[in-house]
């Protein structure tokens, strides 16, 4: 009875708009277009040409069909044929798979989630661990400034990172300066991949800081004080006490983390990177937003949201087995 | 034109607006909205209606992601709905847009014939403004190195070789080659100035040719020549370029030359000079298109709201404000507006270059093109392999769509 | 103090000093470079040369800037503020000894700091730098103390906060995160305190339900929200954009809440319900206070998603009920200009 306000907020706002994205990957919906004669005058003369365009019924909406195509919109995502294609004894195996757009998309949202992953959690604990180990008269305005980079708006965080590198950005004229070679951030791949990734990490790390910073005041003295004196040295209190004890949260950061970065979108539009590096919620975006002329494919942006879903849960599986556990033990 | 003047009174700059057009000819009591793209003269348009009152003006780069949508809505969100040659599509196919000739009748005495934008002998939106990319050139360092300004794409890459040479700019060329749209422009560009056709019969792509092969080939060249950077470069990142004396040619928009000689951001005030964009191949057109921009009324608001709508536009255009601003843009007016920089797009169209080919399918082209020729610049594919998936991927699109069978 | 057997030895204090501090330079560089960037005139903020873009030339000659004596001045200024600011313990104390009520004396003492912040930096330091121009400006040697030395202008904060009234943006945002984080935390603690306390498999299939939706792009949902919103005319309402965040952020919500009510043993509510309280009660009356801190932190994050957000606020909000967030995209969506890339920036800091 409790769950109820929340329950219906999700269902109307997320589970709603969520099966119709299920029922509309197995759709298609047209206009009925007609081929006509039209003359068009412009600034720049009268031009009489062939044009489709849909018809419009009596009140002058466009008429719509909308067919059940099955597993049509999967398939042209997936595109099988170029797969063997590049697979075959002509191609060139992954550097072609990468090549279609939803490959190249997940191999990207992959490595991306799992390389980001270790780094934050990594950064955020060697972090609190440096700023727990402080005096605590500093501590306060340290942290606060620790916390900078993910407080600040994400597109904007984004976008000062990019002025440094972008063109003749000052770091990158540094790094000219430093190796003698004219470097340029965004012009191929693997950089701005980089440059990603470095932005994701700095975004979230203070995240897992201060997470992990508030875990260590709870750490009990006790049990450190008596390892000590039993001779741990300081690594291996840090393996045997500390660590354990994080570690519930650091599950949590990670869970977050998988799901954020599985998520990534901001840096790909933020980087400029869609010329080198999609992701799978990119593709979905660009398939949704509608052309100049008014064009968008549903269909497809359906059929790969239900992917990306699904390739969420796979990585969650082991998790949710945990929850399981846990909630049987109430 | 929005004078500021700083007053270091307390050595603060503080701000005095200074309003230098003439005040809105009537007073409007009907609450009204646009929606339309953002660049300058937008601003100065819709900062003259916004005089008459109860006006709000939304300007944003990615309007038409939403201006289907919003003006479909009954009454619709916006009265007034910016649009272009291509953006016009969308409104004209979906019947959001109402016609204007009776309003042009009776308000419409000070509009030029050309800006009339007419389907089927109806007028369906009213132009203000020619825009096109053309070729900008720093006139100094052309006369430094005795270049003649280039008039075919061959002389753009035998001058962008002497530039290179000489170490006189960062870069020879810029380009609008961000991936996506731009990207899309310019192969549209260069595969018409190669003389190049779209389609088929039947809305099939026919893009896969000798024409199609020689535009990537050549805009592979002259990539060699720009920023490594080129496939993020947007139009505002070319224009930063040439502000900050970095490149010195660049086939760019001219909407975008008024900026070159603005003091507040630019290095080369005065040192930036235009003409006809240059020919794919010697004798033919300029390889490049012509747009349009202007002004729509929404079907679904109320007659009386369209009639307001209308005089605000006719506010928004009318020669005082226009002839204010003339460096801001080419625009399209009954008086005469002397500009510096009209000539770039002018020459362009005297040499024969097409308006864009706007069309439900040239738009689905356009965004395949758009995605696919990055792997052929960056090298990771031949140009016939590019051509070919940038043709499946339109086929994909066009048949979900339901526009081929 | 730490106690002894804490005291790292002077090799691993170095070690974390310096870890620590490369970590602060990494975090503010970039932040304090754009801060930097929005001072000056496009011309010098652009530049590859990174004194340029300090020292601002182009800026200094074409519109003004700040003196050694200026500067000398602000920084002066901002030390008395830093120097109040961690002093405010003492007076606290002697507030209290004095019967002022505390609670209201911490936001009433950064309100003050603020405010004396305000008219230093505005009003203060650019008087007296103006007096000590016009005192010097004929002395020969100290002119060089008065004569700009960094190019520094304010018109892209005066473009957006006067000329574009960002405050009317500002006041968006504070009215849709208000609603979300009161209505998420109100039904968001009632939805896990229930989803903490069963055992039913049900729960666990809501719990791994709203796991699944928290992992979902937010532009698949989102695109679909346009039409019906229209519809029903919440289009440009900011009721709407609370209403879809609220619902967007409970997944995350109820996890997080649900984790702490774990944390609460359940004997506290069945002593509770033994002595008369029916759920409702034993919920408010017991549990909740001891639930507090976890309340905070979820609204929280629940306060940084609606602030941050753009997508939702983007898509269903326009002109003058954006947010602040959306309204600074604005400005980067019209960047035709350079100016206006810097008053986004302006507006952002």
């Amino acid at each position: 009875m409790f769950v109820l306000p929340s329950l219906v907020m999700m269902v109307a706002f997320i589970a709603g708009p969520l099966a119709a994205v299920m029922v509309q990957s197995f759709q298609q919906t047209q206009d009925v277009f007609e081929t006509v004669e039209q003359e068009q005058c412009d600034p720049f003369g009268c031009t009489t040409t062939q044009v489709t365009r849909p018809q419009l019924d009596d009140e002058g909406l466009p008429i719509t069909i909308t067919k059940w195509v099955g597993w049509e919109n999967y398939r042209v995502l997936l595109d099988g044929k170029s797969v063997r294609a590049a697979f075959s004894d002509a191609g060139q195996g992954f550097r072609d798979l990468t090549d279609i757009d939803f490959y190249g998309a997940l191999r990207f949202t992959l490595t991306f989630t799992l390389l980001t992953l270790p780094l934050v959690i990594v950064v955020g604990l060697v972090l609190a661990l440096a700023v727990n180990a402080l005096q605590k008269r500093v501590r306060g305005p340290i942290i606060f400034v620790t916390l900078l980079p993910f407080i600040i708006t994400p597109v904007i965080g984004a976008l000062s990172i990019r002025w440094l590198f972008i063109g003749d950005g000052i770091l990158t004229a540094a790094l000219e300066r430093l190796t003698q070679r004219d470097i340029a951030m965004f012009a191929q791949g693997w950089t701005i991949e980089l440059l990603m990734l470095f932005y994701r990490v700095w975004h979230v790390a203070p995240f897992a800081f201060v997470i992990f910073y508030a875990a260590l005041q709870t750490v009990e003295r006790d049990k450190v004080e008596a390892a000590i004196v039993d001779g741990a040295s300081r690594f291996q209190n840090l393996r045997y006490v500390i660590i354990p004890h994080l570690m519930p949260l650091i599950v949590f950061v990670a869970l977050i983390h998988l799901m954020d970065s599985y998520r990534v979108f901001d840096e790909i539009i933020g980087f400029r990177a869609e010329a080198f590096r999609i992701s799978l919620q990119w593709l979905t975006f660009d398939f949704l937003i509608p052309d100049d002329t008014g064009n968008r494919s549903i269909g497809r942006a359906s059929a790969s949201a239900v992917l990306t879903m699904i390739g969420i849960m796979i990585i969650l599986v082991p998790l949710l087995r945990n929850t399981w556990k846990e909630h049987r033990r109430g | 034109m929005i004078k500021r003047l700083f007053v270091g009174v307390i050595g603060l700059v503080i701000l005095v607006a200074g309003v230098a057009w003439a005040e809105c000819g009537f007073q409007n009591d009907i609450p009204l909205a646009s929606l339309s793209n953002s660049f300058e003269s937008w601003k100065v348009v819709t900062d003259a209606m916004a005089e008459c009152g109860n006006f709000t003006a939304e300007l944003d780069q990615n309007f038409s992601q939403k201006q289907p949508a919003a003006m479909a809505a009954n009454p619709s969100q916006y009265a007034i709905g910016g649009v272009s040659n291509s953006t016009l599509v969308p409104l004209l196919s979906d019947g959001l847009v109402r016609p204007l000739d009776d309003l042009v009748a009776e308000y419409g005495q000070d509009l030029a014939p050309s800006q009339l934008i007419k389907v089927d002998g109806q007028t369906m939106a009213i132009a203000m403004q020619v825009n096109a990319q053309h070729l900008m050139y720093r006139r100094d360092v052309l006369e430094a190195l005795d270049i003649a300004v280039p008039t075919t794409y061959d002389e753009v890459l035998a001058a962008a070789e002497k530039i290179q040479a000489s170490g006189l700019v960062d870069y020879p060329l810029g380009g609008t080659y961000a991936a996506g749209w731009n990207l899309g422009e310019e192969f549209v560009n260069m595969y018409l100035g190669m003389g190049g056709m779209f389609f088929a019969e039947d809305n099939m792509p026919a893009i896969n040719n000798e024409q199609g092969v020689a535009a990537l080939e050549m805009m592979k060249s002259l990539t060699s020549y720009m920023d490594p950077e080129f496939l993020t470069a947007d139009s505002t990142y070319v224009q930063q370029q040439f502000q900050q004396g970095q490149i010195a040619m660049a086939n760019l928009w001219a909407t975008r030359a008024g900026a070159m000689d603005n003091a507040e951001e630019s290095e080369v005030v005065g040192l930036v000079e235009f003409a006809a964009a240059p020919a794919a191949v010697p004798g033919g057109p300029p390889a490049t298109t012509l747009w349009w921009d202007g002004m729509t009324v929404a079907t679904n608001i109320s007659d009386a709201a369209a009639d307001a709508a209308f005089r605000l536009m006719m506010e928004g255009l009318s020669f005082d404000v226009l002839s204010a601003n003339p460096d801001t843009a080419i625009w399209l007016s009954s008086g005469q507006i002397e500009s510096r920089i009209a000539v770039g797009a002018v020459e362009s169209a005297r040499g024969g270059a097409p308006s864009y080919p706007a069309s439900n399918v040239m738009g689905l082209l356009h965004t395949a093109a758009g995605n696919n020729i990055a792997d052929f610049l960056t090298g990771s594919e031949s140009a016939e392999a590019t051509l070919a998936d940038i043709e499946a991927e339109y086929t994909a699109a066009a048949k979900e769509a339901g526009l081929i069978d | 103090m730490e106690g002894k057997l804490f005291r790292l030895p002077l090799r691993l204090r170095i070690v974390t000093w310096v870890i620590v501090c490369s970590w602060l330079v990494l975090a503010v560089f970039p932040l304090f470079w754009l801060a930097v960037m929005s001072f000056k005139l496009p011309l010098d903020a652009f530049d590859e040369n990174p004194l340029v873009v300090v020292f601002g030339p182009g800026t200094s000659q074409m519109v003004g800037g700040i003196s050694a004596i200026g500067l000398a001045l602000a920084l002066g200024f901002a030390y008395l503020l830093v120097r109040a600011y961690t002093r405010r313990r003492v007076w606290f104390e002697r507030l209290r000894a004095a019967d002022v009520p505390t609670p209201l004396a911490l936001p009433g003492f950064y309100a003050a700091l603020v405010v004396a912040a305000l008219l230093g930096f505005v009003l203060l330091v650019p008087l007296l730098s103006r007096v000590a121009q016009l005192a010097l400006a004929g002395v020969p040697l100290l002119r060089v103390l008065v004569e700009p030395l960094l190019g520094l202008t304010t018109q892209h904060y005066q473009a957006v906060w006067i000329e574009n009234e960002f405050y009317r943006h500002f006041v968006n945002t504070m009215v849709v995160t208000t609603g979300v984080v009161t209505i998420s935390l109100t039904i968001g603690t009632l939805a896990a305190y229930a989803l903490a306390r069963t055992r039913t498999s049900a729960a666990f299939w809501i719990l791994i339900v709203a796991l699944v939706f928290r992992a979902l792009p937010h532009s698949t949902l989102v695109t679909g929200y346009l039409p019906p919103f229209i519809e029903f005319g919440l289009y440009g309402k900011r009721i709407a954009v609370i209403i879809v965040l609220v619902a967007i952020n409970q997944p995350f919500t109820i996890w997080m809440l649900r984790s702490f009510f774990m944390n609460i043993p359940h004997e506290l509510d069945e002593a509770a319900l033994v002595d008369g309280c029916n759920r409702l009660q034993a919920f408010w009356r017991v549990i909740m206070p001891i639930m507090w801190p976890g309340v905070i932190t979820t609204g929280l994050f629940s306060f940084m998603l609606a602030y941050n957000d753009f997508l939702v606020s983007a898509l269903l909000l326009d002109g003058p009920t954006r947010t602040m967030v959306p309204a600074i995209m604005q400005y980067f969506n019209r960047e035709t200009t350079l100016t206006d890339q810097l008053e986004a920036i302006a507006a952002a800091a």
